[in-house]
């Protein structure tokens, strides 16, 4: 009888919980247009019990919070999760001093409790579709990608903050002191008024570098290079004198190191193939992927890369490893590398872990990569594109959020001055010391302080509205920018940031509404990664026609689609315009 | 509870069970064998949550999937604002997905034709060792594979495999050096299909001879020694004894592979796939992940169209195996 009792019983939690599972998602789906209401109702409540004089009641309707908010807390204890990325860096992202710093401030300021939740850095589209799709996600999600926004808009997966930035922007000073309109709005559809995500801010606006090792070019007698004849004669002496410069490691010489994102760490070589007169049009209409795939020139620099390829100038497996693989940053910190392009300040970050201070303490005391322009455009220029300083990461509300004011509140937060500086530089002694000047010179963390490492340089993780660093004011953020690599020479990282700035092209930005052919083309990054991959690595004979199929298979599967909608969309707001300004 | 007992002790029970009502009967049926059905409910149960339950969610296929809504509450798939229910299968089927299916049924028929015979050969020379420890060591030695995640066994396989040059192959490596040309392993499309078939025979033949390991030792003895008496050698016997004898359960394995053959598992291609071989290397399960999952604009209607396209062809090719193999006077799956 026993045993059967027992089965009965296993039985019976099997069938509730899994009509709980069932209920949890009707629950979910329901809140989110209830819970403004369902919360003004239960603080409508509590400030009528404080008191019923008519002085409290008209304050009460001058207060956007409905009373929510008493003296800027929140009267009941709200609880909200933040994503953040998890690079797998020497902390827990989200266990660490700085997010201990955010709950506490979070709970003294407003009384809201704050978690954080990771996601993988490089697989965060997977994780937060899943998150979404299983109603767990963060109440404040970021990402870099817009169009991945507005698709999970149209899938009734975030909610609009138009409404909600109305009612709330006198709580939110810092916030619009920050971002202003123009990030805010940046998104916003011109015709129906949704604004999906905020737009996060760029202090400074580098870009991308072409990085060399400037002890090899000496070894080699050879100038720094300042045209791509010059880099290419460079490369080949570095492959012609491998057993010089690397001795039994000979075989291991790379001297261009490309990676399977080709579009990314060749993008100066690409951009300087671009006709820097194209008009804002064909920029808007074919320069839709930010790799440029489309746009007339991109195929000519190819063309260059596979000629490498073919001579031995790149590394052979490149293509075998994907995005997040660390195979070829090791390549760089061994010293096997002669040049590479990537972001603006990369051999300097992660402070002595980084790759120039791994190769001074390894390799060679002089071993170091600086940063040079040598990828000329038909004018002579070095053009490149920079970012622009309106956009970077996009904050967004998934609609399974029921406490969109306290969200807000947090971006509010994140955004105030005196945050975004703590969390950047965080503590005196441990993380920065002070200069004479009042240069902030950012320095490693020893041991003892493990939990106070950073989240990304400057804990980019965390500032999710402000990406580069941000001194109370231009002129101390400019004297500290150097200085905020620590194991890094300040004048290597100062000539990065001249050698970014130089010839920098910041993009255009043209808001015509959504592009519904954008999110319905299928997988077009994966086709453009093949595209590009194949016509590197295949013999110099067949490269034409490689190019050209894998072209031909990327635009029939949505890119002519987006094109030709880009170009119906521009006639309609500009007519016959081909340049904005 | 006593006289239900005496009377099935009394003589014919049959007849006495016989002559009472269904519900009585079914009633002292499970009396006697309740424990047997309480076993089964566990793994019942598994079947419930985990295979009939998500059934619910093939819905989605013929919807407009709605992160905020349960499944049932998703509006169905409609085409401004006319009801279209196969709008995700029309808009799931273009030239990636016909080139995705034809990928995995290339892929998974030569897994067959490679994969499938190559651990019935196994276990048949491993019959035949005389030698305990060194078969026992063998055994081991080739199961071990299998127990390695994918991701670990395409490490290897690029230690061994990759171009040569920094950080480069040892195969290529060694070939280069001796004045030889480099083979293409990952990066041309018919050589890194080899590689890919080649891996996973290697990595399942040893754990796949399990099963006819066992079924072999399930084969009367005395039907050898019967055989040697009548002079019949080793081959002799495993072609006349061996493999009858684990003829059907050979049916049944390849009757359940088929049934695979437009299915596959994910890992296994996900981690071996890149760029380059992309055009041969897509197939269902990874095209699935790629527009679904990873994807900017995860599109969950479309791939649910392909999952529920899949289930429908296996089971197609299942039942037909099946009849087949009945027809052919085999067991079968049932």
């Amino acid at each position: 009888m026993k045993r059967k009792l027992v089965a009965l019983l296993l039985a019976a939690t099997m069938v509730i919980s899994l009509a709980a599972c069932g209920d949890k998602k009707t629950g979910d789906s329901s809140s989110q247009q209830s819970s403004g209401s369902s919360s003004s109702s239960s603080s409508s409540s509590s400030s009528s019990s404080s008191s019923s004089s008519s002085s409290a009641q008209t304050e009460v309707k001058n207060d956007p919070s409905n009373g929510e908010l008493v003296n800027g807390k929140f009267v009941k204890t709200r609880k909200i999760t933040v994503e953040v990325y998890d690079r797998s860096g020497k902390v827990a992202a989200d266990d660490n001093a700085w997010t201990d710093w955010i709950k506490k401030q979070m709970l003294d300021r407003y009384n809201v409790e704050v978690s954080f939740k990771t996601v993988p850095r490089w697989t965060e589209k997977d994780a937060i579709n899943t998150l979404l799709a299983s109603g767990d996600a963060p109440d404040i999600c970021y990402t870099y990608e817009y169009p991945t926004i507005q698709s999970y808009a149209n899938m009734d997966g975030i909610i609009d903050l138009n409404p909600l930035l109305e009612q709330y922007k006198s709580l939110l000073p810092n916030l619009w002191a920050w971002l202003g309109d123009e990030n805010i709005y940046y998104d916003q559809d011109p015709k129906t008024g949704t604004v999906w995500a905020i737009e996060g801010r760029r202090n400074n606006t580098y870009r991308i570098n072409t990085f060399i090792r400037q002890d090899w070019l000496d070894k080699l007698n050879l100038k720094t290079p300042t045209t791509m004849a010059e880099f290419e004669t460079a490369i080949k002496a570095f492959r012609d004198n491998a057993s010089k410069l690397l001795g039994k490691d000979a075989g291991q010489m790379v001297p261009f190191l490309l990676t399977s994102d080709v579009g990314w760490t060749a993008a100066p070589i690409i951009e300087s193939f671009i006709d820097p007169n194209i008009t804002d049009k064909e920029l808007y209409v074919t320069g839709f992927d930010d790799r440029k795939y489309t746009v007339a020139g991109t195929k000519e620099a190819v063309k260059v890369l596979n000629k490498w390829y073919n001579d031995n100038l790149l590394w052979k497996s490149f293509h075998l490893h994907q995005d997040g693989d660390s195979a070829g940053d090791d390549l760089c910190k061994a010293g096997y590398v002669g040049a590479f392009i990537q972001n603006y300040d990369y051999p300097y970050r992660n402070n002595e872990d980084s790759i120039n201070a791994l190769l001074a303490k390894n390799v060679d005391p002089n071993a170091k990569f600086v940063a040079i322009n040598c990828f000329q455009d038909k004018n002579g220029k070095y053009t490149h594109y920079s970012y622009s300083a309106a956009g970077d990461r996009k904050t967004f509300f998934p609609a399974t959020n029921k406490e969109p004011l306290a969200s807000l509140l947090y971006v509010e937060f994140i955004s105030s001055p005196e945050v975004i500086q703590y969390l950047q530089i965080g503590e005196e002694g441990i993380n920065h010391k002070v200069h004479d000047n009042g240069a902030i010179e950012i320095i490693p963390v020893d041991d003892a302080h493990v939990r106070y490492n950073q989240l990304g340089g400057n804990n980019i993780d965390l500032t999710i509205t402000c990406n580069g660093l941000r001194l109370s004011t231009p002129e101390l953020t400019h004297l500290s920018m150097a200085l905020s690599y620590a194991g890094s020479d300040p004048q290597d990282v100062a000539n990065a940031m001249a050698v970014a700035e130089k010839d920098a092209v910041a993009p255009i930005h043209v808001n015509v509404g959504e592009i519904t052919a954008e999110s319905e083309g299928s997988d077009l990054t994966g086709k453009r990664n093949a595209g590009f991959t194949q016509s590197v690595i295949c013999p110099t004979s067949d490269f034409d026609k490689t190019w050209d199929d894998a072209m031909k298979a990327y635009m029939q599967s949505g890119g002519k689609a987006i094109q030709d909608e880009r170009e119906a969309a521009w006639k309609e707001n500009f007519g016959n315009k081909t340049n904005l300004n | 509870m006593k006289k239900v007992q005496s009377e099935a002790v009394v003589g014919n029970g049959q007849t006495l069970l016989s002559k009472k009502t269904g519900m009585q009967r079914f009633k002292i049926y499970m009396k006697r064998y309740w424990q047997l059905y309480a076993m089964l409910a566990l793994p019942m149960i598994y079947l419930v949550i985990f295979k009939y339950y998500p059934m619910n969610f093939i819905t989605i296929a013929f919807k407009d999937y709605k992160f905020n809504r349960p499944v049932f509450k998703m509006p169905w798939a409609s085409v401004k604002g006319e009801i279209d229910l196969l709008k995700h299968f029309k808009a799931a089927m273009k030239p990636d997905f016909y080139s995705a299916l034809r990928n995995t049924v290339t892929l998974n028929l030569l897994d067959l034709f490679f994969g499938f015979p190559a651990p019935i050969i196994f276990a048949l020379i491993l019959n035949e060792l005389p030698f305990r420890k060194f078969k026992k060591f063998v055994q081991t030695v080739a199961y071990m594979p299998h127990f390695l995640s994918w991701v670990i066994i395409y490490g290897l396989v690029c230690i061994l495999f990759q171009p040569d040059g920094p950080a480069g192959g040892v195969i290529n490596t060694l070939l280069v050096k001796n004045g030889m040309a480099a083979i293409p392993f990952l990066d041309d499309p018919s050589h890194w299909i080899g590689t890919y078939v080649l891996v996973g025979v290697w990595q399942s033949f040893g754990w796949g001879s399990i099963i006819y390991l066992a079924a072999i030792a399930g084969i009367n003895p005395e039907l050898y020694e019967a055989a040697s008496v009548d002079g019949a050698g080793r081959l002799k016997k495993m072609w006349h004894i061996t493999l009858p004898g684990i003829k059907s359960t050979i049916v049944v394995l390849l009757i359940m592979n088929i049934g695979g053959i437009v299915g596959g598992a994910f890992d296994r291609i996900y981690a071996m796939q890149n760029p380059v071989v992309l055009s041969v290397a897509d197939t269902l399960s990874t095209f699935v992940y790629r527009i679904g999952l990873s994807s900017s604009y995860p599109k969950f209607e479309q791939t649910t169209a392909v999952g529920l396209f899949q289930s429908v062809v296996g089971l197609f090719f299942l039942l037909g195996a099946n009849k087949i193999s009945r027809k052919l006077g085999e067991r079968g799956i049932w």
